[in-house]
Order: structure tokens, then sequence, then C-alpha cells
């Protein structure tokens, strides 16, 4: 959740796939009020930033991620 | 290039919530009669996964807890609407989401658990590290911590409360 300086994207830089059962990193890229961190900010690239809004949406459904903080 | 027609045949992934008024033995019957739901629309089921009891991040339908099961099959698509519709109206899944997924090797699987659960010590190792920086930094203990303390507790009390009520 920290602010990068040098933006690498995560899933680029350790060769990861997003997945929306993995909720440890999901919680990453959505902040206090469990709401989506934009790309610019998390350095997540464009192509994984459209897979990752997928897949928080996705936890959101399945009760892995609260939409709010409580 | 050649326009190749879609395969009948699709990958697929779910994931199912079986409610919280079944005891453990009786969810692994649930989860197995999803299964055999599966097996009667002619699809193949090639991985399973068994998370067990979860809490649930938010209240469904009363409850609080849940077991947490995960499926992949190969099955025709056309055999999907059916599958989708009877798990919505069953009373005995919470909640279910079909996912269409790439097929993976168990040496990939196993690779991206492993590496996501590495990551995700080596960041919590990093935050230790700072939130000891930040106490020596501070080392005056704030009333607003204080409070934070006492917030928590709460909290994990009336989880407690909340899971005995369940459990009856």
């Amino acid at each position: 959740m920290a602010i990068k300086k040098h933006k690498d994207c995560y899933f680029c830089a350790n060769q990861l796939d997003v997945d929306y059962k993995d909720t440890r990193t999901l919680r990453r890229f959505v902040n206090f009020y469990m709401k989506m961190l934009p790309g610019s900010r998390t350095g997540v690239c464009a192509w994984h930033q459209r897979k990752l809004s997928m897949s928080i949406k996705r936890a959101r459904i399945m009760a892995l991620l609260s939409h709010t903080h409580k | 290039m050649s326009k190749t027609k879609k395969s009948e045949q699709n990958h697929y992934e779910m994931l199912f919530i079986i409610p919280n008024k079944f005891t453990e033995d009786e969810a692994k019957v649930q989860v197995s009669k999803v299964e055999e739901l599966i097996a009667s629309q002619g699809g193949e089921i090639t991985y399973r996964e068994y998370w067990g009891k979860k809490r649930l991040a938010y209240e469904i339908k009363q409850n609080h807890y849940g077991y947490y099961s995960l499926c992949e099959f190969d099955i025709n698509r056309l055999a999907i609407a059916k599958i989708d519709n009877d798990l919505r109206l069953s009373k005995d899944v919470l909640r279910h989401q079909i996912v269409v997924t790439p097929v993976l090797s168990g040496e990939e699987r196993a690779r991206q658990k492993s590496l996501s659960e590495k990551l995700a010590v080596k960041k919590e190792d990093g935050e230790k590290k700072a939130k000891a920086n930040e106490e020596e930094i501070k080392k005056t203990p704030s009333v607003v911590s204080e409070e934070t303390n006492s917030s928590k507790e709460l909290d994990e009390k009336m989880e407690g409360i909340l899971s005995a009520q369940d459990l009856l």
C-alpha cells in the first residue's frame, strides 16, 4: 500500500498471476476503507490493474474482502 | 490466420459457500452433492480444494461463517447455465461464483502459491521492522493507542459472542 518512488509492477516483477482468492495480496492494493488504489499510486501496470480490479470485485462478491471498512 | 471455432468444452473454476447451519461433516456432504450436480451435467472435476470454515467478510443472510469449497472442472459451456441456476435456487449453497480459468499444471499452481505466501511473509517482516522503528521514535505510549487496544479487545469479545451464537 505504500507509495513507491520508482514504480515496478508488482505482478510483472514477481511473475505472479492476479488471483481473486489470494486476499493477502489483494489487500495491498486497497486502502483502509477497502477502496481500490489507483495504479499510479501502487505502480501496477495498466494490464494488471484491469485484472486486479476484476479480482477485487470477485473477492468482494464471495465475502473474501469487505466492500467497506466495518 | 485461420479462425478456429471456439471449443464447446471449457475449463471453469467455481468457489461456493455452504451456510453455517450445517456441521463440518454435513457441509462435506453438501460439497459432494454440488460435485454430483456438476458430474450429472457431464462435467469432469479436475481439481478440488476444501478451505473449511471461514469468517465471512460481511454478513450474508444472518451468516457470519461459511464453509468454502473450490473446484475446477471441464464442462460443455451450455451446461453452465443449468448448474448456475440450480445453485442459485438452492438453499444449501449460500453463494457461488463460476469463473473461466486457464488450465494450470500442478507445478505452476504450487509455484504461484508459495510465491504469494513468501511475498506476504516478506511484507509482514518489513511492517514489523517499520513498527519497531516507530515505537523507538515515540517511546511514550499515547492515550490514542490505549483506546485502540480496548476497542480491539471489544472486537474480540464481540467475535466470541457471535461465534457462540452461530453454534447454537
